[in-house]
């Protein structure tokens, strides 16, 4: 196990960030941790890195318990904040000079790696610029540049997209995939769920301060009920209806979201079919149409009852 | 490790306009400021150098002692010290001179020394003093002679000794380029002071729950108090350049006096800028709130302890070391600015080395406080 965290609790006060949280990442993994604005995601990480106090709980890294003082440890991490964190007054060489030179004291290896990381997340152009000149996308780069310079085998991320046009934001996701790819294990915190589909090996979903399902993409859908979505634009929306398609066969729910019809069948099933028929014979006038395998939103719904993001 | 961090900190902190403007542009301006002020003040108000003649005929060229005492009063090099301004002139000469309100008076000597003055005033009065002062040394001299020639050669040296005291008397007493420099000595500790800014940044940069960097930082294999004790030395390094500049510009450009003690002068400044950086580290550390609110609590700090050594109204340092003098040794600029004092007005090291232990105490003191905090390494927020 490259991480192992057991029934952490961190306390704010009186608000409880993290419940009793439990982890594992295996070597070689890009585990997603999804949650909500305000779940735990960040005060996860940083209990993790230690930097955080918490009040019950244990965690290991590489087989050993991460303390401030494991510098062994913090030699094999990188890690990308949530907030950027480079120097205003350094440019964006010295900036990931700077940090890298924490790790690595040999002046030309240093050189080599500065500029594969400018390389890797496409800045080399910019080496002389300051962070105020660079666009939010490739700031968020320089941030992500900076903290892996040093070629960490253990790389956590939160939520390095956030704000970022969907240009930064493929070259940084492409990125995270060829680091995984050179052997790096990766933690990757968002609450996008489309992000973490695409790149995760699995995906840990939280909520409150606790983990409430983990698996790949397809264990995780394959917990819930739900399985299409098919929602149609009706013109004269009446109870009736809803209550008529309820009754058709596999049918887990149906509801109305101002003239859009959303029904959501049981896993495995094609309504689409039957429910066409049944407008076309009852002469319901219908406009758009549209089906929908089951997303990571539907399982976090199912789970807690409320949508991933509001 | 430690050149690494000591070069990135030198750049991240010379390139910070908003801190160089507080620890090196302000303070030059405000000297200018001041200097400007006083020039104006002097020149309206009393202390030039008092034109005078003297006529230079053969009664006058045999008198040495009177030579010795007139050029010692009018030495350029002695600064402030100097009294007159002499042109040596016939007495037609000079005395078209004082016609037309040239010079002051005219000195010349008949069968004794003999003053000749157009109007009176504070100038003339001084003239004449100074006159009368030579004159009655003189016959105490002479009178020594008389009694006891073997003194001769003694009173004489002893006698031209006095004339010097009186002339220092004289010109401390006529005020107002000695408390001139006063003000400028609040600047420099004023300066100095400010050097707290450089200190409140390093904790900033170091503390993870008071910037991202610092997270990042604090996340590398390199110890927490390593990376602050580089900082520091960075931090003091550019503030003592700052304050060697400053004291450059009101040297050189503005011919301010701050006496000949150069290595006691630097040796202050050294212990004042790194009182001042590691009392900006404290703040930053002990202080909760914004970075804001504690640059804020920085600068009307050193605002209130340069007014308090003096920097707004000369008489306070005086006011405050008689009224409550437990504060005068707990002010880094009141320290700051008696060290500069002692130099220039004591013959001895006695207070200079006080007010240079005392510093260093604060010194230990906001160390100690800064480091008690510093040296934890987990927070309860981030
Ligand atoms: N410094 C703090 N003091 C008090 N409460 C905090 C602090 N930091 C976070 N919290 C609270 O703890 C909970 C978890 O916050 P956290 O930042 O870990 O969430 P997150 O999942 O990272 O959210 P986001 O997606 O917005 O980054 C939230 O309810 C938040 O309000
Ligand atoms: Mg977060």
């Amino acid at each position: 196990m490259v991480i192992s965290v057991k029934n952490l609790t961190k306390r704010y006060g009186d608000l409880v960030a993290l419940d009793h949280f439990n982890l594992e990442v295996g070597e070689g993994e890009i585990l997603g941790l999804l949650g909500p604005n305000g779940s735990g995601k960040t005060t996860a990480i940083n209990c993790i890195l230690s930097l955080l106090k918490y009040e019950k709980g244990s965690i290991d890294i590489y087989g050993k318990p991460m303390a401030p003082e494991a510098y062994d440890l913090k030699r094999k991490i990188g890690i990308i904040m949530q907030n950027v964190a480079v120097f205003e007054e350094l440019t964006v060489y010295e900036n990931i000079d700077y940090f890298c030179g924490l790790y690595i004291s040999d002046k030309n290896k240093r050189r080599s790696l500065v500029i594969e990381a400018m390389d890797f997340v496409g800045l080399n152009d910019y080496g002389k610029f300051y962070p105020k000149k660079l666009s939010g996308g490739l700031l968020r780069r320089l941030n992500i540049a900076c903290g892996i310079a040093h070629k960490p085998d253990l790389i956590i991320l939160d939520e390095p997209t956030v704000a970022v046009d969907p240009q930064s934001r493929n070259n940084i996701l492409e990125g995270i995939q060829r680091l995984n790819r050179e052997g790096a294990t990766v933690i990757y915190t968002s609450h996008y769920m489309e992000e973490v589909e695409q790149i995760c090996t699995r995906i840990a979903i939280m909520d409150k301060g606790k983990i409430i399902a983990t698996g790949n993409k397809e264990e995780l859908k394959a917990m819930i009920n739900s399985g299409e979505k098919i929602t149609v634009e009706i013109y004269n929306p009446e109870n009736r209806i809803l209550t008529d398609v309820k009754n058709l066969p596999h049918i887990v729910s149906a509801f109305f979201h101002d003239s859009f019809l959303t029904v959501k069948s049981e896993r495995d099933k094609n309504n689409l079919m039957v429910l066409i028929d049944y407008l076309k014979t009852r002469q319901i006038a219908f406009g758009k149409i549209y089906s929908e395998p089951p997303t990571l939103n539907d399982v976090f719904l199912e789970i807690t009852g409320k949508e991933l993001r509001d | 490790m430690f050149w690494h961090i000591y070069k990135y900190r030198l750049k991240c902190l010379t390139r910070s306009r908003q801190m160089m403007f507080w620890t090196l542009l302000f303070p030059i301006i405000l000297g200018t400021l001041f200097y400007m002020a006083f020039s104006n003040l002097s020149s309206v108000e009393a202390f030039s150098h008092i034109k005078i003649a003297v006529v230079d005929n053969e009664e006058f060229q045999k008198d040495t002692n009177f030579r010795e005492a007139l050029q010692s009063a009018s030495d350029p090099d002695n600064g402030d010290g100097s009294l007159f301004d002499v042109t040596y002139t016939s007495k037609e000469e000079g005395e078209s001179l004082l016609m037309g309100g040239n010079i002051e008076g005219i000195i010349y000597f008949n069968n004794g020394i003999k003053l000749i003055l157009k109007e009176s005033g504070l100038n003339q009065t001084i003239i004449k003093e100074f006159i009368d002062h030579y004159k009655q040394t003189l016959s105490t001299v002479s009178a020594i002679i008389n009694r006891n020639p073997e003194a001769m050669q003694k009173g004489l040296i002893e006698s031209s000794t006095s004339h010097k005291d009186f002339l220092k008397e004289a010109s401390a007493g006529s005020s107002a380029p000695d408390t001139t420099v006063n003000y400028f000595y609040t600047l420099i500790a004023m300066a100095c002071l400010y050097g707290s800014f450089f200190g409140l940044n390093e904790v900033t940069v170091n503390q993870a729950n008071l910037s991202a960097q610092a997270a990042r930082a604090n996340m590398s294999p390199v110890h927490k108090l390593r990376v602050f004790i580089y900082s520091m030395t960075a931090a003091a390094t550019i503030q003592l350049v700052n304050i060697g500049i400053l004291l450059l510009y009101l040297t050189v450009i503005l011919h301010i006096n701050f006496g000949t003690q150069i290595t006691y002068i630097l040796l202050t400044c050294i212990a004042g800028t790194v009182t001042g950086v590691t009392f900006g580290a404290f703040i930053g550390s002990i202080v909760k709130g914004g970075e804001g609110i504690k640059i804020g609590i920085l600068i009307a700090g050193s605002m209130t302890m340069s007014f308090l050594s003096g920097m707004m109204y000369d008489k306070m340092k005086y006011i405050v070391n008689t009224k409550v003098p437990v504060l005068g040794y707990l002010n880094p600029a009141n320290l700051i600015t008696d060290c500069f004092y002692s130099l220039y007005y004591y013959d001895t090291y006695t207070v200079f080395f006080t007010d240079i232990l005392f510093l260093i105490l604060l010194t230990a003191f906001f160390s100690l406080l800064t480091y008690l905090q510093i040296r934890r390494q987990k927070y309860a927020s981030l």
